[in-house]
């Protein structure tokens, strides 16, 4: 999963990101948490998924708790609190839980998706794809990446630099503290700006600026990157045939809706997902089916 | 035929300067050529590598006179795109001179701007990569490479641009030893059996003396002299002038016929013309005063560790059960490979770290009990970049701001600090506008102005030239004389066998040996002084020319008094330096 061509691994995850944010029914935001769940483990990062978990739970119970509590609407009411002294009886209805719930799912779903993004698409060869048709941000950022734990430890040595000349940065009134830390910004800055001179010269030596540049491609756009962009592709013409035809959309409010109010509602959701199962059913293949290796 | 490059009357000033860089250069190189630039800070040098590669004026602008041939075109004439494939140069600092996130990618990026087609991009990547042994780090992050490895990148990079000229503007001034000789390898392996003409700008010279087909010297942006490495120490030697290895300058101080450039070389000539001391084939040791003991012993140690024990947040043990006691006065080293712990160990006599066990004393305090205003008195710390600690618009600013932090008056401590400094002449200047020694000099100088009980440095001689590291370690010996425990950070054994009295050695967290220098460095193997390994087995306790010329007898041997005229010449160089 991790060698999948950028292009095709940026694809997958904005098709899922899409889908994320315009689907509101339940059972598209679970197949979608599912799908990705399974690429996540195809790609071995059920750990890295497990830390990214451990955060995002927390969050979703807050919203469960308190998405109830806020919303008043629906008709189904679980439990009504006693008058209270400064406004009207709090009620909890059915439909706020599960519009909670469902929430909840959907920021679960956001977490995976960043998390599957940290697993496939390596930023370097993201900005290699980039630099083909805007070579000079790219180069900025670039630049930036390389140059930020630089920087970050530069600040650093100037600190203890200043420290060991008595600055003492955690006494005093705010705005001594501040002074000193502008005083601590400022030789970073004089130093930032020397070195810039000097890393200009060395491009220069580079030839950088000399005239029209290529593109070093370093990604090979294998049969599987093919197959794998076109799932997505297809994943998105039914993404959209169910934006048109209001498939992906559920009713909360006043009452809940049903589930499979629409006859078509879990064919196109196999049609939505099944496109995006295609990276992790070819990684499966990749490591037990001895053909589809060969041949992706 | 025509030669590579000819340089004529060339004269060249930088934007605003009233003098002149370069001053009427006169130089023919030829193709596979490997020439060696020396001389002090600011006499030309990198100013010649900077011309030779087409930057100046390109990139900085000033005034030119003269011209300069390149196979017989004249350079300021020729497409920057044609000559980059041409030359290529790889400066000091690799960190400054990275663009890319991955190997690959910087490789890449300067076949990228040459405008190659996809196809050559990636054979001559791919055959970089293997040439240096990459291929397996392509995609790794090039923030995360060690000094050595940014710096084999960055040739690397160049060397992709298939140029026939290589200029190398002191690139292993930021390296350690081991990294310095792997880079100084593969330079050689390019000059001899790729016919890369090489142009070096270098100073540690031991590593790449013997490597060069011819030595410029350079002085006040001038050539003073271009000859062959031997007839080089030779005149060097007779001219007062030091960019010689050891070695080399033994043999020239002696006179002798020919001058060898390496230790072998040296051996066999002692061998040949039995030039040995005279108690031949014994043993001589050096009388115990020469081992240069330092004045310790007396009052409070100046730092005490005992147990000391520290882990890094990553699980990395960085120091593991040191114990250290340097008596007030002492002047200690503090060598080993990389990531041996060594700043660790300093960061932690600083209060920068805390230990995770053991404990750790500084003039009696306990830096981690005490406000770092108070520790900031008696403890002055100098990082490896001098750079860090000038913000103010004047030199005495500077010192002031030490001053005013702490508490202290600055009436006369001012005025002492800057004169034991040689930098009265420039009080009022910016210090960020003066030359790379005068701002290490400021930088120590701020430190040292509240007069600290021990003075902590870390690498204080990377990039310094043969003449400014004179000039500091006479400083940092008079700095010890007056009761200051110096405690050095370094990876220049030449340095720490001149100067200083004792020598600890850290190896993997852990001090591998502790004692006076003779005694540490005469038995390392690679930690030895070029002439004590060239007296190995026949004086055991030669660390500097002087001992060699001690320990030879030289005055019955040879006529001449060339260890005097030295002498000589490093007291005008004092007195030059301000």
């Amino acid at each position: 999963m991790q060698t999948l061509h950028p292009g095709a691994a940026v694809a997958l995850i904005l098709v899922f990101l899409l889908q994320v944010l315009v689907f509101s029914h339940p059972l598209y935001l679970a197949g979608s948490f599912g799908v990705i769940f399974l690429t996540i483990w195809a790609a071995g990062g059920l750990k890295a998924m497990k830390n990214y978990l451990k955060f995002a739970l927390w969050v979703v119970l807050v919203v469960l708790a308190i998405n109830p509590l806020v919303n008043q609407s629906g008709n189904t009411v679980l439990w009504q609190s006693p008058p209270l002294p400064l406004a009207d009886r709090l009620s909890v209805t059915l439909e706020a839980v599960l519009y909670g719930a469902v929430m909840g799912l959907r920021l679960l779903n956001i977490v995976v998706i960043f998390c599957l993004y940290n697993l496939i698409v390596h930023p370097d060869r993201l900005l290699n794809m980039i630099s083909r048709f805007a070579h000079k941000p790219a180069l900025i950022i670039s630049l930036s990446t390389r140059l930020l734990p630089v920087m970050a430890a530069s600040l650093n040595n100037i600190r203890e630099a200043q420290q060991l000349r008595g600055v003492d940065f955690s006494e005093g009134s705010l705005k001594k503290r501040l002074d000193r830390y502008t005083a601590m910004l400022h030789v970073l800055m004089i130093s930032s700006l020397e070195d810039s001179l000097q890393m200009a010269e060395a491009m220069q030596a580079r030839a950088f600026g000399s005239g029209p540049r290529s593109v070093y491609r370093r990604d090979l756009f294998r049969p599987r990157d093919g197959l794998c962009l076109a799932g997505s592709i297809f994943s998105l013409g039914a993404t959209v045939y169910c934006i048109i035809n209001d498939l992906g959309s559920y009713t909360f409010f006043p009452q809940l809706g049903s589930l499979f109010s629409n006859a078509a509602t879990l064919p196109a959701l196999a049609a939505v997902l099944s496109g995006l199962t295609l990276p992790a059913l070819l990684s499966w293949g990749w490591n037990w089916c001895r053909y589809i290796r060969l041949k992706i | 035929m025509v030669p590579l490059y000819k340089v004529e009357n060339l004269t060249y000033y930088y934007p605003d300067a009233p003098q002149p860089a370069l001053q009427n250069i006169n130089m023919v190189i030829e193709e596979g050529e490997f020439l060696l630039v020396v001389g002090g800070s600011g006499s030309g040098k990198s100013s010649l590598a900077r011309l030779l590669a087409g930057l100046l004026p390109d990139f900085y602008g000033g005034r030119i006179g003269g011209r300069v041939l390149f196979k017989g075109r004249d350079i300021r004439h020729l497409d920057r795109r044609t000559l980059a494939g041409e030359v290529g140069i790889v400066f000091q600092d690799p960190e400054k001179q990275l663009v890319m996130t991955s190997i690959e990618g910087e490789i890449a990026f300067s076949l990228e701007n040459l405008g190659l087609p996809q196809a050559e991009m990636f054979r001559r990547v791919a055959e970089v990569l293997g040439f240096f042994g990459l291929t397996r780090h392509k995609t790794d992050f090039t923030a995360t490479l060690s000094g050595g490895q940014k710096q084999k990148l960055a040739l690397a990079s160049v060397l992709a641009m298939q140029p026939r000229v290589l200029i190398l503007d002191e690139p292993t001034s930021q390296l350690d030893p081991a990294a310095a000789e792997e880079f100084f390898n593969l330079v050689r392996q390019l000059n001899e059996e790729m016919n890369y003409t090489i142009v070096l700008v270098e100073q540690r010279l031991e590593r790449c003396f013997h490597l060069a087909d011819r030595v410029v010297i350079m002085e006040r942006g001038q050539i003073v002299n271009i000859s062959p490495p031997g007839d080089s120490a030779a005149w060097q030697v007779a001219n007062n002038f030091s960019y010689i290895p050891p070695v080399a300058a033994f043999f020239a101080c002696l006179q002798a016929p020919v001058v060898p450039l390496t230790v072998k070389e040296g051996r066999r000539l002692l061998n040949k013309y039995k030039l040995f001391p005279e108690q031949e084939g014994k043993q001589r040791v050096m009388p115990a005063g020469s081992a240069g003991k330092g004045p310790g012993g007396r009052g409070v140690p100046a730092v005490e560790v005992k147990g000391l024990w520290f882990t890094y947040p990553n699980g990395r043990e960085a120091l593991r059960d040191i114990n250290l006691h340097i008596a007030p006065g002492e002047f200690v080293a503090l060598m080993g490979e990389n990531a041996a712990g060594k700043t660790t160990l300093l960061k932690h006599l600083a209060g920068l770290l805390k230990p995770w066990r053991g404990r750790v004393l500084v003039a009696g305090l306990n830096p981690q009990k005490v406000k770092p205003r108070q520790l900031a008195r008696v403890v002055g710390y100098l990082s490896q970049n001098p750079g860090d600690y000038l913000f103010q618009d004047t030199v005495e600013e500077e010192l002031c701001f030490t001053l005013s932090n702490l508490d202290l008056p600055g009436a006369g401590r001012i005025e002492g600090m800057l004169e034991k400094m040689q930098l009265t002449c420039c009080r009022g200047n910016n210090p960020r506008d003066l030359s790379s020694g005068e701002r290490q000099r400021v930088a120590l100088a701020s430190v040292m102005v509240q007069g600290p009980q021990l003075l902590l440095l870390d690498e204080p001689t990377r990039g310094v030239d043969y003449g400014l590291k004179a000039v500091l370690g006479k400083l940092l010996r008079k700095v010890a004389a007056e009761g200051t425990a110096v405690l050095m950070v370094t990876h220049d054994v030449e340095f720490a066998a001149e100067y200083a009295d004792r020598i600890v050695m850290l190896f993997d967290g852990r001090i591998a040996c502790d004692g006076p220098k003779h005694e540490v460095l005469c038995s390392s193997m690679f930690y030895a002084p070029q002439l004590s390994r060239l007296f190995q087995g026949i004086c055991s306790s030669v660390l500097t020319l002087r001992e060699a010329l001690e320990c030879m007898g030289k005055r019955e041997i040879y006529p001449g008094d060339c260890g005097d005229s030295m002498l000589q010449e490093e007291k005008e160089r004092d007195e030059k330096y301000c």
